[in-house]
């Protein structure tokens, strides 16, 4: 009897626990994620997707970051990997090699994934799904054109990529994947909207436009100038298929938020005000206009570029006095629209202007200390892509432009110009009518200089000018193949040294003809894969 | 009647007393707490004997003088030698005197009562009544190491008939003590139980790592908490009060940790809380404590004209421009340095505890009721920035026949108000120049060259604040059924709720160049931030328990059986406005909510864990053991097909000297045990959900035309994830001496953790990442050694302790064998065949000393060097330092810690010392405190920095001075080399007390028993061999982890503390 008391009892005690237990299942699910049964069942998530490797594709920080490597900037205050990459110390362990290799193979898995899968969206509207798949290799392409920009010969592939793969594949010829770019972007032209039919809603998403300058662009790094020419030619001359372009008004309006997506945008990353934004001018700005400190600056050589309004260099200007360099009613108005120096008047956001004093000497928040400070190492400040309407901390949603209008009759001038085919009626389409946007009044800079002069030389100072901080100036420096011309001796800021006697001196850069047109691949990366060996020539390992 | 009343009245007049000196709020849990302890006695209908109303009477009593008697009489111990300094107390009155050097007492007592002999080291001698003749005492030495009562998992043991490994500690050693919380009690106090504090900020209690053994994994190393039996969240460790600490057992195999399964593989940490005796009055104690915290900056920098000048060295070795002109140099020598930065935010603050409690019992049951403050104020200057905890805990036992129940409930506050960022690091690196200023006589906030966007004396007065409340409700209720004899039957239920909650209010404050300006420069918090965030959580636990212990002649057999659940839910929200209103912090227009704020299903977590377990012993004679134990957890955090794991354990125990043989041995020398173990513990401490593939939405990851849209993100799942199991293998001995005056324990371990969960490395080419895959496999070896020993002489009567413990650990098994990762300048490398997360880099080769010898040595490709900087050993002899030149130069983890107890009483005077230490470590360190003038962040130079290379100081501790950005500076402070490792080794006087109670004559006559007043100190005394750093500080947590980045050393400076107390128990 007793036994079947406390029988009954245990068998009591196990429902009460398995009653409790009951509070929460051992079958748990998250409540913030999707997961693979219910994602993939509508096209507004599939859209989530695309949005994402939008984002991936290129930023604001990728643009300062490019510069930052070219001749263009100088990083005075500290030692970042683009520093070291340009004072020849750079190792394949260095991390900016490792993680922008990351980057971009994250932003192709994005790509890959949705190309995969985006069969598995029920009832997708077959347009909506042909011109979402060309947005999505279009990115895809751009990723892929980035790659090899910087490595060369890369993994390449267009499904996703399995583990095991991952861990094996090999590099793949550089000209095979930029075939690939080529074929890409032609292809999906088709799928794209024209800029001329794109609702104001969709403003930035890619268009036919994009997908033709992007693959001159290509054309133009491989220094294949035929098809640079054609391409270029679609967008100039074929406006009614590819959409319509021209130059905007103003070259500073050209970067104001109240002028985002332009008659010249072709394509931009595009910011919003508040919830989407970058701040990278916190530390580029002059400081007493709210930048706590200065962390890369312009150099001299890119204000010495900035030519002057009788169509000369500085060198050749007798007009241009060495102790009065920035006046401004001789130089190249660009420079003022780009660079900020001693003397330069800042408007603010409420309208005002103050004057931004760096000399030596003046006593200002912005004054030239020296090099290895918190202010310009340079004795400059930058002013392009300043946002007035930005939130404290220079935190903007200015959209950042990737393909502009004037590039594409940049490309055209120069291609037309290594073809040989530059003439009075090319020069008149393009670089005339970039100067003359640029506010160039005379004669002698907005004709076509018909006397014995270095046409290369004018083109490439005027792509330096008018397309500076834009991201473009280290690749142009690259396909040139002119690393030793200017990225070798000493990088040079504003005459404020003894006494504004002389430049003053920063870094030694040393560029190595045999190493330095391709970076390393990441070490890391090449012992978890040896097939990615052998590395790019001139790296230790 | 009238009498009774007027007494107890008095009693409340003496305590309200203490009240008084108390602030308000514990004042007013006081004053339930006295409340409460009447009631719960009469609600369980306590008997008659010592229940509260006998208070009344009893103090009554003790002024009847009408009924005096006196006894008096000898005491000796078995030896029929005399004790002296026994207690001697008369049960009913509560009086008590000591025995002089002849062993004789003499006391007042009432006729017929009890007297009760105490003395430390022997078993208590009660219940002598007291007849008219001379008495004679004998008093039995204790052997009480062997039959100390050891609470293990589910239930008690002995010491005698403990298999496995398990230290206790007890009250004593956490008990009066200035800690902030228990893990810091515990610091020192059981061999390989290893307590890191790497800061000591007062409101960041998170920053202490708990180590039992060393490294199990490579992940979540933290041991399981289980307070009064029930498994409990990490948090609550910290929620408890010090003072209700009856004891904490410390179990470190699988024959104690396998009952718990797959949560035990890095220990288990039992916390048993204070409980009330049986056929006890009413025992009041009151303890106060209040002391100041002193921090103590082990830096210094240089004068501010020295700063400049030594900035100026270190352009001009760079070829750059000096920063300051010699008028410039002069003018700073000219005038009076400022404070520096560091001194001006930082202060000696205040701490006290206090704390009551009332515990006593029936003959058939017990309660124990208890109420804690604490205060201690930050060090920070501002707003009483402060952390303060309340404790309330009502612990009562009722019996009625075969029923037992147990309940247990506690709650605690904290409250804390925290400074809404760390100065520390802006306020290192400016330059004492006098024309630096905080702050102008204007009141100004101002900005200089190095503080360009922060001013940490603003942000500490006027930036804001972080109120955090706590609400931590724990209720334990537990009915045992006596089914027959030696068969219980258990049900237990327990919850813990958490509730927190934290207020985050920034302000914008203007930032002014200079003193004249009258717009200011910038400002901070410039976007007015407010922020609320609420948690709740509950744990629920289940156990249904069946627990058999029996006797057969020399035979003993237990048992138990159980079957438990526990359930966790947490959820939390936040709400994040920007552009509040700049008085209230509340919405006004233009506020805007920020993205980042999360409704409750963004932060939901579920988990549940199922489980059977199982205990089976056999002792025979006292002489032999064996157990077996067994856990079956089924987890929510694995697949269905992954989900039920097996953790069985067995242990055995030989009592040698308990063998006829040995019986020599045992009257000569002592006890001695052998024991062993072996068993497979679990860790399934991961993040939750991790077997699923999910895709997250992401906001504003884009926009078009101005409006943003969101993005979506993968993060694969695998399905085959399971826990890692740890084989422990585990042998000791226990031994005593000289009649158990010296007591021995060690213990020698061998464990292997395989199916570590980790994050595989992949190429960066499969585009993204991958969850944890069970993969690694960690070998670790090592031992604990304990000793105590007392000695009672002359009244002396002291005890020593040590306790110390070494673990060392070897990857064995590691996906693609290596992982070397970057944080700052530090490599950190996983290798197999080598420690885990060990230090990696360059060796150096002292300084370069002239132009020929940088010729003829390798140098990192690409930098011009100059004589006075750092050479690198070139490994591989290639010509040049690259990255195959790099070493393992280090490994982070603390070896040998030990700590070491003294205590001392003679008379009424008492002396207790804890010293605690690290015997080796490898501890790196980064940024300003290395490096002068750091990355142009720092504009300071410390004098401990002053032995740099120059011409004429060749053989230099510190390379020469160099600007910031040049080659020489990376390779002399960004390689990541053997110059960025210190010696970490270190002991510190942890803990120092000097305590007087006052002869029990004296304390009787002011209505006490006891009353004991004493200073005490804690990190008075650190050695090590470095003057600069901290040596407890760290960029590792408990699982060798630095997701927080290398060490920089700018953390909340070591606090010593001085102060006093006083305890009451009547």
């Amino acid at each position: 009897m007793k036994k079947y008391i406390y029988k009954r009892l245990l068998g009591y005690c196990l429902a009460v626990v398995v009653l409790l237990s009951s509070c929460n299942k051992l079958d748990q699910s998250p409540t913030n994620n999707f997961t693979d049964d219910n994602f993939w069942v509508s096209t507004d998530k599939a859209q989530l997707i695309l949005n994402m490797a939008y984002s991936q594709m290129y930023n604001a920080d990728k643009m300062f970051s490019d510069e930052n490597l070219s001749d263009n900037l100088f990083q005075g205050r500290s030692a970042t990997d683009q520093r070291t990459i340009r004072n020849g110390q750079a190792t394949p362990a260095l991390g900016m090699f490792s993680s922008s290799w990351e980057n971009m193979y994250q932003g192709l898995k994005t790509c890959n994934i949705f190309l995969d899968k985006i069969d598995l969206v029920p009832d997708l509207d077959v347009a909506k799904k042909s011109r979402m798949i060309a947005e999505i290799r279009f990115i895809r392409a751009y990723q892929y054109f980035r790659l090899t920009n910087f490595y060369g010969d890369v993994p390449f592939f267009t499904t996703d990529i399995s583990l095991e793969e991952s861990r094996t594949v090999s590099r793949t010829p550089y000209a095979t994947v930029r075939k690939f770019i080529h074929e890409e972007l032609e292809d999906i032209v088709k799928d794209l909207p024209s800029r001329n039919n794109l609702p104001v809603s969709e403003n930035g998403r890619l268009t036919k436009g994009a997908a033709v300058a992007m693959n001159a662009r290509a054309y133009l790094y491989e220094g294949n100038y035929e098809q640079v020419k054609l391409n270029c030619e679609k967008l100039i001359n074929e406006q009614a298929v590819y959409g319509n372009y021209s130059l905007f008004g103003s070259y500073q309006g050209l970067f104001m938020p109240e002028n985002e997506n332009n008659t010249e945008v072709i394509f931009d990353i595009q910011y919003v005000p508040v919830l989407r934004t970058w701040s990278n001018l916190n530390y580029m700005a002059p400081i007493s206009v709210g930048s706590p400190l200065n962390a890369s600056a312009p150099t001299q050589s890119l204000v010495d570029n900035y030519i002057t309004v009788n169509g000369l260099n500085i060198a050749d200007d007798p007009a241009y006095d060495v102790n009065n360099p920035y006046n401004e009613s001789l130089r190249d108005p660009r420079l003022r629209a780009t660079v900020v120096y001693d003397g330069f008047t800042w408007r603010k956001p409420d309208g005002t202007v103050t004057t931004i004093n760096i000399r030596p000497g003046s006593g200002t928040a912005d004054e030239y200390r020296t090099s290895s400070s918190n202010v310009t190492s340079t004795g400059y400040y930058t002013r392009k892509y300043y946002d007035p309407t930005s939130e404290a901390g220079f935190v903007s949603g200015l959209n950042i432009i990737m393909l502009r209008y004037a590039d594409v009759l940049l490309m055209y001038a120069e291609a037309m110009m290594e073809l040989s085919e530059m003439d009075q009626s090319i020069w008149d389409q393009t670089i005339r009518l970039i100067r003359q946007r640029a506010g160039f009044t005379s004669a002698a800079a907005l004709n076509f200089p018909t006397h014995a002069t270095d046409l290369r030389d004018i083109i490439r100072r005027e792509r330096r000018s008018e397309l500076a901080l834009e991201g473009l100036r280290y690749f142009d420096i690259i396909r040139w193949k002119e690393g030793t011309k200017y990225l070798s001796g000493y990088v040079y800021g504003a005459r404020f040294a003894n006494n504004n006697t002389e430049n003053i001196q920063l870094d030694y850069r040393a560029f190595n003809e045999q190493r330095d047109y391709l970076w390393s691949l990441p070490l890391d990366q090449m012992n978890l894969n040896t097939n990615l060996r052998p590395n790019n020539p001139g790296y230790s390992y | 009647m009238v009498n009774k009343c007027r007494s107890q009245s008095a009693k409340v007049t003496s305590i309200s007393y203490w009240v008084d000196k108390i602030p308000l709020c514990p004042r007013i849990l006081l004053f339930l707490l006295l409340f409460c302890f009447q009631l719960p006695s009469r609600l369980m209908g306590i008997e008659a004997y010592p229940s509260s109303m006998n208070i009344a009477e009893e103090f009554h009593s003790r002024y009847d003088f009408a009924q005096q008697n006196r006894a008096e009489g000898y005491v000796f111990n078995t030896r029929n030698e005399p004790l002296s300094q026994v207690t001697v107390t008369d049960i009913k009155t509560g009086k008590s005197t000591k025995t002089d050097l002849q062993g004789y007492f003499s006391l007042e007592v009432q006729k017929g009562t009890v007297l009760a002999f105490r003395y430390l080291g022997y078993k208590n001698v009660e219940n002598t009544v007291v007849d008219e003749r001379q008495m004679k005492i004998i008093l039995e030495e204790e052997s009480q190491v062997m039959d100390e009562v050891v609470v293990i998992g589910y239930g008690t043991t002995t010491r005698k008939s403990v298999t496995g490994a398990v230290d206790q500690v007890t009250s004593k050693v956490i008990e009066n003590r200035p800690v902030a919380n228990l893990t810091q009690a515990l610091q020192g106090t059981s061999p390989s139980l290893i307590i890191q504090q790497r800061n000591f900020n007062p409101n960041s209690g998170g920053d202490l790592n708990i180590n039992i053994r060393g490294l199990t994994t490579m992940n979540n190393n933290s041991p399981l908490i289980v307070i009064d039996g029930l498994v409990s969240d990490d948090a609550s460790l910290n929620n408890l009060n010090p003072a209700d600490i009856e004891s904490i057992s410390v179990l470190k195999d699988a024959g104690t940790a396998a009952i718990y399964g797959s949560r035990a593989a890095s220990g288990v940490i039992l916390v048993t809380t204070k409980k009330g005796k049986k056929n006890q009055r009413p025992m009041i104690q009151v303890g106060s404590q209040l002391g100041m915290q002193d921090p103590e900056v082990l830096v210094n920098p240089v004068k501010g004209y020295q700063s400049a000048l030594l900035k100026n060295l270190a352009l001009t070795n760079s070829g750059s421009t000096p920063a300051f002109s010699p008028a410039e140099i002069r003018d700073l020598a000219q005038h009076e340095d400022s404070e520096w930065v560091m001194d001006q935010i930082i202060q000696t603050a205040p701490q006290q505890t206090h704390n009551l409690s009332v515990s006593g019992g029936g003959q058939n049951s017990t309660y124990m009721i208890s109420a804690g403050y604490f205060n201690q104020r930050s060090n920070y200057i501002g707003p009483d920035y402060n952390i303060q905890r309340y404790n309330l805990r009502s612990n009562t036992v009722a019996e009625y026949g075969r029923f037992k129940l147990t309940s247990i409930l506690a709650y605690t506050r904290n409250n804390a108000k925290d400074a809404v960022s760390s100065p520390i690091g802006d306020a290192m690196r400016i330059p004492t120049y006098y024309h630096y200023r905080s702050q102008a006589d204007n009141g100004k906030y101002l900005l200089n060259d190095v503080l360009t966007e922060s001013n940490p004396v603003a942000i500490l007065r006027d930036g804001g604040s972080i109120l955090k409340d706590n609400d931590y409700v724990n209720l334990n209720l537990g009915l045992d059924f006596r089914l027959m004899d030696g068969l219980k039957l258990k049900g237990v239920f327990g919850t813990d709720i958490f509730s927190d909650h934290s207020y985050t209010r920034r302000l914008e404050i203007p930032y002014y160049l200079n003193e004249g300006d009258s717009t200011p420069k910038m400002y901070a918090n410039a976007t007015r931030p407010t922020e609320d965030w609420n948690r709740k959580a509950y744990l629920l636990n289940s156990q249904i328990l069946l627990d058999y212990e029996k006797s057969f002649g020399a035979h003993r057999i237990t048992g138990l059986l159980g079957l438990t659940n526990e359930s966790y839910t947490g959820t939390s929200n936040s709400i994040k406005l920007e552009y509040t209103d700049p008085d209230l912090g509340t919405p006004t227009t233009g506020t805007v909510f920020t993205t980042s704020s999360s409704v409750t299903p963004q932060n939901t977590n579920r988990t549940a864990i199922n489980s059977v377990l199982g205990r089976l012993g056999y002792a025979f004679s006292d002489r032999y053991y064996a157990e077996f134990s067994f856990r079956e957890d089924g987890s929510s955090k694995f697949a269905e097909s992954n989900r039920w794991g097996f953790f069985p354990s067995g242990s055995l125990g030989w009592r040698l000297s308990e063998e006829k043989f040995m019986d020599g041995y045992k009257q000569h020398v002592g006890e001695l045990k052998l024991r062993g173990s072996y068993g497979i513990l679990g860790n399934q401490r991961i993040d939750d959900y991790q077997y699923w593939t999910v895709y997250s939405v992401y906001n504003n990851i884009y926009g078009y035309n101005n409006q943003a849209v969101s993005g979506a993100g993968f993060t694969y799942g695998n399905s085959e994830l399971t826990w890692e199991k740890t084989a422990t293998f585990n042998v000791g001995l226990d031994a005593t001496f000289f009649n158990s005056a010296l007591s021995l324990s060690a213990d020698y371990f061998h464990k292997t953790t395989s199916d570590i969960l980790l994050t595989p490395l992949i190429p960066t080419v499969f585009g993204t990442t991958l969850p944890n895959f069970n993969s690694g496999e960690l070998k670790n070896r090592g031992w604990d050694l304990s000793i105590s020993y007392r000695l009672n002489k002359r009244g002396f009567d002291q005890s020593f302790g040590i306790n110390v413990g070494d673990t060392w650990n070897e990857v064995t098994k590691f996906e693609g064998n290596e992982q070397i990762k970057k944080t700052e300048e530090f490599y950190n490398i996983i290798r197999v065949g080598l420690p885990f997360n060990s230090l990696y880099g360059y060796k150096t080769d002292g300084l370069f000393q002239s132009y020929e010898e940088i010729a003829s040595s390798a140098v990192p490709v690409g930098y011009a060097v100059q004589p006075g900087d750092l050479k690198f050993v070139d490994r591989n002899g290639d010509g040049v330092i690259d990255s195959k030149d790099r070493y393992v130069i280090g490994n982070s983890f603390p070896r040998y810690t030990f700590g070491f107890t003294y205590n001392l009483a003679y008379k009424g005077f008492d002396l207790g010392l804890l010293v605690q230490g690290v015997g080796k470590r490898d501890q790196a360190i980064r940024g300003e405190l290395l490096e002068p003038f750091h990355a142009n962040y720092s504009y300071v130079m410390y004098q401990h920095q002053l032995d740099y290379w120059t011409p004429t100081n060749i053989h230099a501790r510190y390379p020469r001075l160099t600007a910031s950005g040049s080659a020489s500076n990376e390779n002399n402070y960004k390689m990541g080399s053997d110059l960025n490792i210190l010696d970490g080794k270190y002991l510190r006087l942890k803990n120092v007390q000097v305590g007087y109670t006052l002869p029990s004559a004296i304390a009787g006559k002011i209505g006490m028993q006891k009353t004991r007043v004493y200073v005490n100190g804690q990190n008075l005394l650190t050695l090590s061999n470095h003057s600069f750093l901290d040596p407890e500080s760290s960029e590792f947590n408990a699982n060798m982890s630095n997701g927080g980045g290398a060490n920089s050393g700018r953390s909340y400076p070591l606090l010593r503390y001085y102060g006093f107390g006083i305890d009451f128990q009547f």
